[in-house]
């Protein structure tokens, strides 16, 4: 029983298609690499599962029941967590505040409970304050202790990925959608936020759904890669499998007697 | 001791270039007050005001900077956390104003008593609100400025207009609004068998207020509604991704900001006793807007004291030699700051007091006829000044004369790389800045403390953007 299950999705933006009868099942605790050039489409896979697009046509199915029609809000709190490519923190909130902000699905105190500091209230907050902290404890020691109240527009480049990630964790997804998480970032960290996918994975339980041009990341934890050209599957498999590929070669490369012509 | 990493070392810039400059350690220590004895501090030196003067006047002021300041205080909900441009927001105000009026006065006929018409107007005011916000839903950034300008514009136009309102069911056209003429006699707020009456007494119910609204939307902001809030204002569809349901968070800042306003129109109107369409118009609008980004939008402390400043010192300014004070004290601040070191500042000053005598010495012996002797200044300052300054026969002339040579001559000043030529510059440029405020601006207060007012906040949006406790903000690194 796939968690996650596209069918026949189609998005055109005026006369461009963009995902073109695309079929994708994520399974619980799986990682599912989604590659592919530039334009081939995935950010928009992406947003079509948050509910910032809706597809033309096709179904979206999430834990059995459809997400067609429900708010991007609503689909985050079924149980969808993503991160941008283009990272979108709230820069000028403070690191922790940045990852309470996105427990607002979780949480449930009203107006009049919020401006009374009812004992429930208090309760929720000090909760959700310690599920914050946790979240960022996941990330060692660069996300912790003075870096808490430090606004997020002082972070470096890689901790202001790991805070995107922190913030998509709290949401408590069943699936995260990262896009993109190792851009940006030198060798090493990119070899850090590798373990660290598997990590999610093992220790969170999360099925992951994630879009990289790194090959080595994609080596290093894919369970199946699926490749993406001008919005069509070219490609499902393992990583060897995909790699190999002819389509998946020439849609990165080029086709062989092209080449020779030259 | 803690380890002490160079990622921390570089965390800590902001600290550590705060702790150099005195009054910056001294917002530091503030800082470390509790925040309930700072907000008790505040309240309990606000409330000491009626008990120091007995003048109706003053507290007249007090109380137009206590309301103010919460009406700010509501705009900086929807501004400054939520981030939507709310233009219309006086309208809310006025709304407010005219439907408390119209429950009590001998308009309509219905004297409601306090308790069920002021919850009745927030509610309807925050309904208003509710129905703007939901119009604007779909509305982003500058093109919610503009409906929501022209809502405020329909209102005062509205309440201008609807004289002559043919109702079915009457046969005679009927007055809703009153027209230019307002609405007058409204009764004043009353409850439990009080009845404000005097200005004292609206002083102290405004100050209540501002006191439950500050708690109420310092508790907002710092809750999970508030901090969506500002995530919005962040990245909208950030916020939307992570699960925080932004239409109906933009709803219900639009709704509590006018519901605010609202209830401080409805004060208005019962102090005032009557409400005309000019006090809700575009000036106010734009006041309200000035106080938000000259206290730093977003900071609560900043707002009130943005509210303080446009509300008194307007009335400060009024009085020719307080503003005198104001003048050469800001002016002796402002050289203080920005010359050093300090060797230079005394000569500098010297150079324009002694030069400044010579001068008057010199021009009296040689050509008495160019010096008037007006009569004697009651204050130490003013009979200085009189022995400092050549005041001509026609002194708005050239005075006017010596305003169009100070502009550039201060021009040169900020621009001139050569700190001996600003020194001496600055000499003469002093003196004909004291000229051109005896002869022109401290005859003129009413126009003096607007131009003081801009010159004010045009040089503070130069040096401090985020405003003057603001926290400041970074677009996009």
């Amino acid at each position: 029983m796939a968690l996650l299950e596209l069918s026949n999705v189609h998005k055109h933006f005026g006369g461009l298609l963009v995902v073109h009868s695309l079929f994708l099942t994520v399974q619980p605790g799986e990682i599912v690499s989604l590659i592919g050039p530039n334009g081939a489409g995935k950010t928009t896979v992406f947003n079509l599962i948050t509910g910032l697009y809706a597809p033309d046509q096709g179904d979206i199915r999430f834990d059995d029941s459809s997400l067609l029609g429900l708010e991007p809000h609503q689909i985050t709190q079924r149980g969808i967590g993503r991160t941008f490519q283009t990272l979108r923190l709230f820069l000028n909130m403070s690191v922790l505040e940045n990852v309470m902000a996105a427990a607002y699905g979780r949480t449930c105190a009203n107006l009049a409970q919020i401006i009374f500091r009812t004992p429930g209230f208090r309760h929720e907050e000090a909760h959700i304050r310690a599920l914050a902290e946790e979240k960022l404890a996941f990330f060692g020691e660069r996300l912790q202790g003075y870096r808490f109240d430090q606004p997020a527009y002082s972070l470096s480049y890689a901790n202001r990925r790991r805070l995107e990630i922190a913030r998509a964790m709290i949401t408590e997804p069943k699936l995260l959608l990262l896009d993109e998480p190792s851009a940006g970032m030198n060798p090493n960290e990119t070899q850090e936020i590798t373990h660290l996918i598997g990590q999610l994975r093992d220790q969170k339980g999360y099925a992951i759904l994630l879009i990289e041009h790194d090959m080595n990341v994609i080596a290093g934890i894919s369970d199946r890669v699926i490749a993406l050209d001008y919005g069509l599957k070219i490609a499902e498999g393992s990583y060897h499998d995909v790699v190999t590929n002819e389509q998946v070669i020439e849609a990165y490369l080029g086709r062989k007697h092209e080449i020779r012509s030259r | 001791m803690e380890k002490f990493g160079r990622d921390e070392w570089v965390a800590q810039i902001e600290g550590r270039r705060k702790a150099r400059g005195p009054w910056l350690r001294l917002a530091e220590q503030w800082q470390r007050v509790p925040l309930g004895l700072r907000f008790a501090l505040f309240i309990i030196l606000a409330a000491a005001v009626p008990l120091a003067t007995d003048n109706d006047y003053v507290i007249r002021v007090a109380g137009n900077f206590v309301l103010y300041s919460i009406l700010a205080l509501g705009l900086n909900l929807v501004v400054g956390y939520a981030g939507l441009l709310d233009l219309g927001y006086v309208a809310f105000y006025g709304l407010g104003g005219y439907a408390y009026a119209y429950l009590s006065s001998d308009f309509s006929g219905l004297h409601w008593p306090t308790w069920a018409s002021i919850p009745l107007v927030m509610f309807l005011t925050a309904l208003v609100g509710l129905l703007l916000g939901s119009t604007s839903l779909r509305l982003l950034g500058d093109y919610l400025a503009i409906v929501t300008l022209g809502f405020g514009q329909i209102f005062v136009q509205l309440t201008n207009n609807m004289t002559r309102i043919s109702l079915p069911g009457r046969a005679e056209p009927v007055d809703l609004t009153g027209g230019p003429n307002g609405i007058v006699n409204i009764d004043p707020i009353s409850f439990l068998g009080f009845s404000a009456s005097t200005v004292t007494h609206y002083y102290y119910l405004l100050l209540a207020l501002l006191a439950l609204i500050l708690i109420v939307v310092y508790h907002l902001n710092n809750s999970r509604v508030g901090r969506a809030w500002r995530s919005l204002r962040e990245d909208e569809l950030a916020a939307e991704a992570m699960g925080m349901p932004t239409r109906w968070l933009k709803l219900l800042a639009f709704a509590i900001g006018a519901g605010i306003a609202g209830l401080s129109g409805s004060v208005f109107a019962a102090w005032q006793g009557n409400v005309f369409p000019n006090n809700f118009d575009v000036t106010l609008l734009i006041l309200l807007y000035t106080m938000v980004i000259l206290g730093g939008m977003g900071s609560l402390p900043g707002v009130v004291m943005g509210a303080f400043i446009l509300s008194v010192m307007p009335e400060v300014l009024r009085e020719v030699e307080l503003s005198r004070y104001l003048f050469y004290g800001g002016m002796l601040f402002v050289l203080a700051t920005m010359i050093r070191p300090w060797p230079r500042l005394v000569l500098v000053l010297v150079g324009v007091l002694v030069g400044g005598y010579l001068l008057k010495l010199a021009v009296m012996a040689l050509w008495p006829t160019l010096v008037t002797t007006p009569e004697v200044a009651s204050s130490f300052l003013g009979r200085a000044l009189q022995a400092w300054l050549i005041i001509p026969p026609q002194a708005t002339l050239i005075g006017n004369l010596a305003f169009v040579v100070v502009v550039p001559s201060l021009l040169f000043l900020s621009r001139t790389r050569y700190t001996i030529v600003r020194l001496i510059a600055l000499i003469p440029t002093l003196y004909l800045l004291a000229f051109v405020w005896e002869t022109r601006l401290a005859v003129e207060p009413s126009i003096t403390r607007l131009l003081l007012l801009g010159v004010l906040l045009v040089v503070l949006m130069i040096y401090r953007p985020q405003g003057l406790l603001g926290q400041r903000r970074v677009e996009i690194i």
